[in-house]
């Protein structure tokens, strides 16, 4: 059996450019480890068809860059024209748009090859794959446990190798949480840094697109041809750089942060631990690292969820069982097709926040709670925002605990937003995050790092990154010595 | 009846007259096809995001202006949250709290003297999709979805229904001649609601308030607020509490209908648009916009009076923009404004009319119509035979000397041939002369009847009359 989805992008690359391969084998390859996977359940909706009339298609083509004919997983809140797109719900179980979103346009236009859609939790509202309607998707690292999510299926993907390169959506950790118990690197970009037009909107304000991929190098390849201004999108900043540029140079005079609350007792010490043999080999590198305070990080859960579920009540109000998706048959009148479509349609969680959302904005709650809730926002954004004009980045642990088994905390609301308190304040305050794999436990489950940078500072993650990868060296393959050999 | 004070608030919402949507760019049109202009964002797709049409901004800016309204520099979009199957997203987005213009006023004259009718806010929204009820079922149309509108929300004195019509006529013309909506109520692109309350002295509270939704039509205004008051009248009369209602008018029944009954305050969960940034104008933009303003009724109106026309002229021309739109090409050239407006709301209008074409429709150049204006002056073309040739004047593009000569219409206007025929029919009619002479009126007349049937009526009569009493005077 071929074993080139586990070459490194550049060595693809060379095969694809001097024709030893071609594209077709590659998807000839993914489908192969996507049946010998099956069991993790991390795809929602597979691609093959059109995947091999593409791959025949670029056959005829000119190789524009570096990610001519590789495939990748596209989280299944991302509307893809022609491929059902479900966000793992029952509502939009029959969903088949008529339109692509911009990543979309901008995968195809960069002629990479789309294998399928990614198992998440419903609407991306959970962080363990639990809440979709699909099914969990599991833990290539034991199957026993959740990937993380909500763009679990993205990071099971690209940590079995199936496909090199996925794309997830990150509303308070949801790439950067399952990229961490799943062994990968995730980033969340800057807010606007990506076109959030097609992304099914669950909180307008924190919502982003971003890159989960194997290493880091390629992590920036993926964030290159994916970012930029869209004139579909009036949140979306135009940037013209190369992410890779910085990867590999010198990291010595770096001034790093950890905010105080990042190594608080929540946080289990087998992760502390091993954040704390990074912070020795940074500053044998030279960098200089302090302990600091950034005014209200520790409500930011708070904070989140009155802005998220406000914000999720009202994007989730259109599916209403009239236009699209799932509707109830036999409704009485207009208000019970509302009702019965939104009480069938919607899981457990949906509702639930919709729920909270909707109170939350309720007559004097809106300015009691979200208003308020925004401007608490900005003073932390701000606050972050100080902290970069002296440090360089900020780093800490990305979750407080390695991944958990399935079925655990499914019905403690609150227990679950907990998973997040590290991750959530990088989408309150705007900024780019990223998770980085810096080790194991003891019993073998991935250990993640995140690195937060100022805005637009993505380049600087990534070299701060790919200096802590090259000296870890760790072997991030699930299947070493099993099944794929 | 007792008698009562009124109290009246208006709100209109008026569609924009934009190429394209708010949010979207489909097609801002009317009429066409079910579901013809519309895109994903209309239909409120998951996944999609409003874009700004700023087409809209500016002409919310220029609302404002001709309003008197402050304009707001720094503001932002809210949704406002309801379910209703016209309502795509099940939010509409609309400015809730920083409405784009604030604190303004119409003016408008009440029995000679002005009063003026205050605004509270112009805010920008978008309007939601059709409905069209068959039987048990509805149908969407979404062309309409999208559509920029502008809601204008005048503060609550206005105090009768009078006034209200007033308000209402004065704001359609502001909003018409600024090019700002073709406000066309029947086809929904200018819609009212009016706020009717009544008390019994100037110093109690506000009555309970009742709101009549989307009267058809002005003088339907007039009606649903004469018709409230006389029902709420008659409720007080009898010391009866009413709770607040919505009604509609129904022009069958000539009367309002109860819609429902307010009982809470709706809760539309108002909150900031995250999807559109905070929109900040510039000085430059609110300028840029306002100085592309086209030339406003009132200003037309005194133009045309300086020029010597009458008031009810000048009032008859604004009252149809093709028309007046064309007078304004002749602004700086010294056409007589009183001919042509004659012209224009005479025989041209009567072309028009019934050949439901207008004026930029005709054959009648700048050129040509300043040459018609011309000949009607100075008598070369007399108002009788114009009647005979308007419509070719209008269909062809044949000069106006062209089309005389080939209908056969030659106006003598040259003196030497005039006096040759004056001599002659002088000479055959030496009684009619001496009746002349003795002071009989009727013998002028006469002469004048005979030269007109000797050249077949192409005379020029007011030369002919001048020559023959001057022949006349001659042979004394």
């Amino acid at each position: 059996m071929s074993k080139y989805l586990d070459l490194e992008i550049t060595e693809i690359h060379e095969l694809l450019k001097t024709k030893k391969i071609t594209p077709i084998d590659l998807v000839d390859e993914c489908f192969e480890r996507i049946e010998k996977n099956k069991d993790l359940n991390a795809f929602i909706t597979l691609n093959k068809e059109a995947a091999y009339q593409k791959a025949r298609q670029l056959e005829q083509e000119e190789i524009k860059g570096m990610l001519y004919g590789l495939p990748i997983a596209i989280k299944d809140n991302i509307i893809t024209k022609d491929l059902r797109t479900t966000a793992a719900s029952k509502m939009l179980e029959n969903f088949i748009p008529i339109y692509d979103a911009d990543v979309i346009e901008k995968i195809n236009k960069n002629q990479m090859i789309i294998i399928g859609k990614a198992n998440m939790d419903e609407f991306a509202m959970g962080s363990s794959n639990q809440t979709s309607y699909f099914k969990p998707c599991k833990n290539p690292w034991n199957k026993a446990l959740v990937p993380g999510g909500s763009s679990g299926g993205s990071a099971a993907i690209v940590s079995s190798r199936i496909t090199p390169f996925a794309l997830g959506s990150d509303t308070g950790g949801s790439i950067r949480q399952p990229s961490s118990f799943c062994g990968i690197v995730g980033l969340k970009p800057t807010y606007g840094r990506v076109s959030r037009y097609g992304l099914i909107a669950f909180a307008s304000s924190l919502d982003q697109i971003g890159p989960m991929t194997r290493n880091v190098y390629e992590n920036a390849l993926l964030l290159n041809i994916i970012c930029g201004k869209s004139k579909n999108d009036l949140t979306s900043f135009e940037t013209n750089e190369d992410f890779t540029r910085l990867i590999g140079k010198d990291i010595s005079k770096m001034k790093i942060a950890i905010p105080k609350f990042y190594v608080n007792d929540a946080i289990d010490q087998e992760i502390k631990d091993k954040l704390e043999t990074v912070i020795k080999l940074l500053e044998k590198a030279g960098c200089s690292i302090d302990y600091i305070d950034i005014k209200y990080i520790d409500k930011a859960v708070t904070l989140y969820q009155i802005i998220a579920m406000g914000e999720a009540s009202s994007n989730l109000a259109r599916f209403d069982g009239i236009r699209y998706g799932y509707r109830y048959d036999h409704p009485k009148n207009i208000n019970d097709l509302y009702l019965k479509t939104r009480r069938y349609g919607f899981g457990n969680e949906v509702k639930r926040r919709i729920m909270i959302g909707s109170y939350l904005l309720s007559g004097k709650n809106a300015t009691t709670y979200y208003n308020k809730a925004l401007e608490i926002r900005d003073d932390m954004r701000n606050s972050f925002l100080e902290v970069f004009n002296e440090y360089d980045l900020i780093i800490g642990p990305t979750t407080t605990t390695k991944a958990y088994p399935l079925g655990k905390d499914l019905d403690d609301a609150v227990k679950a937003f907990m998973d997040d308190i590290l991750t959530i304040p990088v989408n309150m305050a705007g900024l780019p995050g990223l998770n980085l794999p810096i080790g194991f436990s003891n019993d073998h489950l991935p250990i993640g790092m995140q690195i937060i940078g100022s805005c637009f500072q993505e380049a600087k993650i990534y070299q701060l990154a790919s200096f802590i990868e090259k000296s870890l060296n760790l072997d991030l393959n699930p299947n070493k010595g099993d099944k794929n050999e | 009846m007792n008698n009562y004070i009124e109290t009246i608030g208006i709100e209109v919402h008026v569609e924009l007259k934009t190429n394209t949507k708010i949010f979207s760019p489909s097609k801002n049109g009317y009429g066409m096809m079910a579901n013809s202009l519309t895109n994903v964002i209309d239909l409120g797709y998951p996944g999609t995001l409003p874009t700004i049409n700023y087409g809209v901004i500016e002409t919310a800016i220029k609302a404002c202006h001709v309003l008197h309204c402050n304009i707001r520099k720094k503001m932002h979009f809210d949704r406002k949250n309801y379910f209703y199957p016209d309502n795509p997203k099940n939010y509409q987005i609309t400015q809730a709290r920083t409405p784009i213009g604030y604190n303004g006023y119409v003016e408008i004259e009440v029995n000679g003297k002005p009063k003026k009718i205050e605004i509270e806010e112009i805010h920008i929204e978008e309007d939601t999709c059709k409905s069209a009820h068959r039987g048990d079922v509805t149908l969407l149309d979404f062309n309409r979805a999208g559509v920029p509108l502008i809601e204008i929300v005048s503060k609550a004195c206005i105090s009768n229904s009078k006034e209200a019509m007033l308000y209402l006529e004065k704001l359609k013309e502001l909003l018409f001649y600024a090019d700002i909506s073709d406000c066309k109520m029947e086809e929904g692109s200018m819609r009212c609601d009016a706020n009717v309350s009544l008390r019994r002295n100037i110093d109690d509270p506000l009555g309970t308030k009742c709101e009549i939704k989307n009267i058809g039509s002005i003088s339907n205004v007039g009606i649903a607020i004469e018709k409230e008051i006389e029902r709420q009248a008659k409720l007080l009369d009898n010391n009866e509490t009413f709770k607040e209602q919505t009604r509609r008018f129904d022009d069958k029944l000539n009367n309002t209908v109860l819609m429902r009954v307010k009982e809470t305050g709706n809760d539309y969960r108002y909150f900031p648009e995250p999807d559109i940034p905070y929109l900040e104008l510039t000085e430059t933009e609110i300028n840029k916009a306002i100085q592309t303003l086209p030339m406003l009724a009132e200003e037309r109106k005194e133009k045309y009076m300086s020029r010597g026309v009458s008031l009810l002229n000048a009032n008859k021309i604004i009252a149809n923009r093709s028309l007046s739109d064309y007078l304004n090409e002749f602004l700086d050239t010294d056409m007589n404004f009183s001919t042509a407006i004659n012209l224009l709301l005479g025989d041209i209008s009567f072309y028009l009319n019934r050949e439901e074409k207008t004026i930029t429709d005709t054959c009648l150049t700048k050129e040509k119509m300043l040459d018609l204006v011309a000949k009607l002056d100075n008598n070369t073309l007399s108002s009788k035979n114009l009647k005979e040739i308007i419509d070719d004047i209008l269909k062809s593009n044949k000069t106006i000397e062209e089309i005389m000569k080939e209908k056969n219409i030659t106006n003598i206007t040259d003196i030497y041939v005039l006096k040759e025929i004056v001599s002659k029919v002088i000479s055959n009619n030496l009684e009619s002369v001496e009746d002349y002479k003795a002071g009989k009126d009727r013998a002028l007349k006469y002469l004048m009847g005979q030269i007109m049937k000797e050249t077949k009526g192409s005379a020029n009569p007011k030369l002919v009359n001048e020559i023959l009493i001057e022949e006349l005077n001659n042979n004394c």
